[in-house]
């Protein structure tokens, strides 16, 4: 052997021509073989046979293993059935994905932050703004109302009077038609309940193009005289006569017997939330009949809502002028000591989808165009993510192309690992928005606009699934278009990865750039919001509302046809609850505080100057029990009610601070006199007694209204038996205890129930709970728009840090040869933050641009806050720059860390 | 064509298969072995080294055609053939034999006594 070591050395030398897997699997039977040759016919023998042998074989052997490996690689993809070829990348997708479980985990969280959020204020937009009304043509309907300017109220509905007067008057509609909400007591079966009533004229369904689903609407004539017939909502008549048809059953509402004469569709949900007054969704319609006294008067019962429809041909704009012209002809019919006064009526007809949905469509349409904006850079984010993790995939395409994988299985494979992972983001923001709508608090729903039910809508989760889908889609694909341009070697030669990675570095910069950019104009928006909001809810409200506790009830006419029976249980109910242990004061009254949907009155104070322009109506609120200790409302100067006072009419009221200094400015209001209705009318003087603080009476914000508190005494014995007076009869019984609010209901249950106990309590709430609702909106915009922008100023963080670590990662050698030089870590470090900075610093200067731009539209939603609030556009920069440090942090550090050693060996 | 023939195995077959095949219908031959018997059988003009052996081996081997076995006789290793390779063997044999009766038919070449 020994004397042939030589050949058998080179020949040895000359097997490294044959591939790898040929040389492993029969190198030594080539060598045994070889040796045998040397030993049976000599060397020259043998390289005879093997040297042409050698040239042939090592050719054919790579073909082989070339053809071989494409054929194995090919079989391992599942074969070329397109079907198994799906099924195998699907496989291979969900493995890479696993193999990747941060990437993973964030990018699907993304997207279901983005997804989520969207699916969940479109839901809200739609169903206040999108979803149809369920009446005909809702645009061609329009409101009327009046207004008088003087009183710096707005404007109030229509008076039943000012009413006939237009049905006569006006040629702008087909008809119009009025309504008014009320609660009436519903007995006869089991626990008396309190339910809404719409009470309207015969016109109104006919009006509104809606008719029964079974049974009849109203006919003409039963507007006309007490017909004492009723339709019913759809879930009404579920839940009350399940299964069976309610139409000729009979409903005892306020102690009367009614006859259900129509059943109407599910469809149909008549007032919307959303008007400013009679906007509680009815279960039961009824004809509305005003009776005699009604017709005549002139210059109260502003409560009603009118609702027409416009002729053919006429548009809204010229309903709106012939409209107002109608009020110089009304006013006419207005008794000369009212006219006198020199008060203007306005009549207004607006279009009646704006006063359903007018109040809320800015603020929604800003949430919704915020939570674009979270779309935007959780888009953004993801196309990082994923354009950060095609830089090191880079390698195993390449690899994938030299072994033969054909293009467009590669470009299978990428698109199914990004249309799972659209897939899986998609589904948990759909869970997500699902548990936000969920949790979106009742007072939100209720206090939009013909919101009854605010679901999950199938064409907002497909659009954002959609755009979610396309982002993945664009930037899954990014990493095949750069491995394939580049051929197989480059991508395979170890130091490949900075000539792709600098193109795909840019795009991320840009990325980032664009998610701080947005962060800035969320943040700024957020930011002013949450301000206007601070500053709303420093505004004293003029209540203090600790532990009060309240309930309403009305009288039915029938038990309560005697002004006696109506007086007798207020007094025995407050004065019951007065003697409660545990109870600090309790009153019996005809509104709550701050919810601004009391009567409103025409009044002439004493003095009355009648040149000057005089406030024509007042918020009025009659008492029972100490209202002031109760709500917690101050008292300026004066006193409060007695015993006396409260029990027997001593002509005494109480007035609020505005009204004495509008009235009376610089003279003590005490001693001052006003009467209900203008300077003529024969209403006697009551004297001022004192004067209570303001209270906001309706939105938060607005100038306190006037307003004149008197007690229940000061009622006539009629009016209060009266069936007009109705709202007298509707009472709230507030109760303010040394004691939780919790343990404060069952004792006013109690007093109720001992007077009399089928009638029916509702309305149950806390004095902190009305002023939390006075706020709800804003509340509402401020809290979403919080957490829209915390949501960006994390993914721009994520966003910026993930580029930074990236950079870091590419050019490890680069510092590491910095270091070796003779770089401190101190240099290093800065590069990295310094990059970052760079990148946030071009993002804050782009968002605040856009910011400038973006928050006009929000003016309109703040309250003492300036658009271009420098405080806000002073903090958004500082917060962004802090985050951005904190996303450099890692990094730098890491970057700081590394072994120039290591850093040079690694590649 | 009998569908348990792999590809490789489908006539005609390529001279180096098909030499190697015929070695081994005798028996499992190790490669030196199936070196020399190819070599017989093809003649000094035909013969092959140990690198077209082996690629033709590998070849065979993942067609199923034939086994590498381990046998008693010390750590020398063998090729046997598979029975893909017999039907692979027999397939082309028939074919090579009517081509060679076609041949003769012709009167191509002259008559050999057969031997």
């Amino acid at each position: 052997v020994n004397r042939h070591s030589l050949s058998l050395w080179l020949y040895r030398r000359l097997l490294g021509l044959y591939p790898e897997e040929f040389r492993v699997r029969f190198g030594s039977h080539l060598e045994s073989d070889f040796l045998e040759l040397l030993a049976r016919q000599g060397p020259r023998a043998a390289w005879r046979r093997v040297v042409g042998d050698l040239a042939n074989s090592v050719r054919l052997t790579h073909q082989y293993a070339h053809s071989e490996r494409r054929r194995v690689y090919a079989m391992s993809l599942g074969g070329e059935r397109p079907m198994g070829s799906v099924l195998f990348d699907l496989r291979h997708a969900v493995r890479s994905l696993w193999k990747a479980p941060v990437f993973t985990a964030v990018t699907v969280l993304t997207l279901a932050l983005g997804i989520g959020a969207n699916a969940a204020i479109f839901s809200l937009v739609n169903a206040a703004l999108l979803r149809p009304m369920g009446y005909e043509s809702p645009d061609r309907l329009m409101m009327i109302h009046e207004a008088i300017p003087e009183s710096k109220v707005p404007r109030f509905g229509v008076s039943p009077a000012d009413y006939l007067d237009l049905v006569q008057y006006q040629r702008s509609f087909t008809g119009i038609g009025v309504y008014r909400s009320r609660a009436m007591e519903l007995s006869g079966t089991g626990e008396p309940e309190q339910v809404d009533v719409a009470q309207m004229s015969a016109s109104v369904l006919p009006i509104l193009g809606v008719n029964a689903a079974d049974g009849r609407t109203f006919a003409p004539d039963e507007d006309q005289a007490e017909a004492s017939v009723v339709a019913i909502s759809h879930a009404f008549a579920e839940r009350r006569f399940a299964g069976r048809s309610a139409v000729g059953e009979r409903l005892i509402l306020d102690r009367r017997p009614y006859t259900i004469v129509g059943v109407m569709p599910a469809s149909f949900e008549f007032p919307k939330r959303g008007a400013e007054f009679n906007a509680i969704p009815a279960d039961v319609y009824m004809p509305l009949v005003f009776n005699p006294f009604e017709r005549e008067a002139r210059g109260m019962f502003y409560n009603h809502s009118v609702v027409g429809r416009l002729r053919e041909g006429m548009t809204a704009t010229q309903a709106a002028l012939d409209t107002s012209a109608l009020a110089a002809r009304v006013t006419e019919n207005y008794p000369a000591g009212l006219r006198q006064m020199g008060f203007t009526l306005q009549i207004a007809a607006t279009p009646f989808v704006d006063e359903i949905a007018g109040q809320v469509r800015r603020p929604l349409l800003i949430l919704l165009g915020a939570v674009g904006l979270v779309l935007l850079v959780a888009c953004a984010n993801v196309a990082n993510l994923i354009v950060s993790r095609s830089v090191t995939r880079q390698r195993e395409i390449g690899v994938r192309v030299a072994l033969g994988a054909a293009n467009h299985r590669l470009f299978q494979l990428l698109l199914l690992e990004s249309l799972l992972l659209a897939f899986a983001g998609g589904a948990a923001g759909l869970v997500l928005s699902q548990w936000a709508v969920r949790a979106m608090p009742a007072v939100i729903a209720s206090s939009l606009p013909a919101v009854t039910g605010v679901g999950l809508d199938l064409r907002v989760v497909g659009f954002t699934f959609g755009l979610s889908l396309a982002t993945a889609v664009v930037f899954g694909l990014v990493p095949l278009a750069s491995g394939l341009r580049r051929n197989v070697g480059d991508t395979l030669r170890e130091g490949a990865r900075t000539t792709g990675g600098r193109m795909q570095h840019r795009m991320q910069k840009g990325l980032v750039v664009s998610s701080v950019a947005f962060a800035f104009v969320l943040l700024v928006a957020a930011g002013l919001l949450i301000r206007s909001f601070a500053n709303l809810m420093a505004i004293d409200a003029g209540v203090r509302g600790t532990n009060v506790l309240s309930m309403e009830v009305t009288l039915p006419l029938a038990g309560y046809n005697q002004a006696s029976r109506v007086r007798s249980f207020y007094q025995t109910v407050q004065e019951r609850l007065g003697r409660e242990a545990g109870v600090r004061a309790a009153v019996v009254t005809s509104d709550l505080p701050v919810r601004g949907d009391g009567e409103r009155r025409v009044f002439t104070p004493s003095g009355y100057d009648p040149s000057a322009p005089i406030a024509s109506s007042v918020a009025v609120t009659w008492v029972y029990g100490d209202y002031f200790s109760t709500f917690g409302v101050s008292m300026v100067r004066g006193r409060s009610f007695t015993a006396d006072e409260l029990q027997t009419d001593r002509k005494v009221a109480i007035v609020s601070r505005v009204l004495a200094d509008r009235y009376w400015p610089g003279e003590d209001p005490i001693g001052k006199q006003i009467k209900w209705g203008g300077p003529s009318s024969t209403a006697p003087w009551q004297t001022v007694i004192g004067v209570a603080g303001d209270v906001v009476d309706g939105p938060l914000g607005d100038e306190p209204v006037i307003h004149i508190y008197v007690p229940y005494a000061e009622v006539a014995d009629e009016a209060l038996a009266a069936p007009v007076a109705g709202f007298l009869r509707r009472m709230t019984i507030a109760v303010a205890g040394n004691v939780d609010e919790t343990r404060l209901a069952s004792p006013m249950r109690a007093a109720v129930a001992a007077f009399d106990p089928s009638l029916a309590l509702a309305g149950v709430t806390t004095l902190r709970e009305v002023l939390r609702e006075a706020t709800a909106p804003q509340r509402f915009s401020a809290m979403a728009l919080g957490a829209f922008a915390g949501g960006a100023l994390a993914l721009a963080g994520i966003g910026l840090y993930g580029v930074l670590a990236f950079g870091v990662s590419q050019r490890t050698r680069e510092i590491g040869v910095r270091l070796a030089l003779g770089a401190g870590r101190g240099e290093v470090i800065g590069l990295v933050v310094r990059q970052g900075l760079v990148l946030t610093t071009i993002g804050l200067v782009v968002g605040a641009l856009g910011a400038v731009a973006a928050v006009r539209v929000l003016g309109a939603l703040l309250f003492e806050t300036a658009v271009y609030d420098p405080f806000t556009f002073a903090i958004v920069p500082a917060l962004l720059g802090v985050v951005s440090l904190a996303a450099c942090y890692v990094p730098a550090r890491r970057a700081s860390r590394i072994d120039p050693t290591v850093a040079l060996r690694s590649e | 064509m009998s569908p348990s023939v792999p590809s490789l195995g489908q006539p005609p077959l390529t001279p180096a298969v098909f030499h190697i095949l015929l070695a081994l219908a005798d028996g499992p031959l190790h490669g030196y072995a199936i070196m020399q018997a190819v070599e017989a059988s093809t003649g000094v003009d035909g013969r092959m080294g140990p690198g077209t052996i082996y690629g033709s081996l590998q070849r065979m081997e993942d067609a199923g055609l034939v086994r590498e076995i381990e046998t008693d006789e010390g750590r020398r290793r063998v090729f046997a053939l598979l029975p893909a390779g017999r039907r692979a063997l027999v397939l082309e044999s028939r074919r090579l034999a009517r081509l060679a009766t076609m041949v003769r038919a012709k009167r191509l070449v002259p008559k050999e006594s057969p031997g």
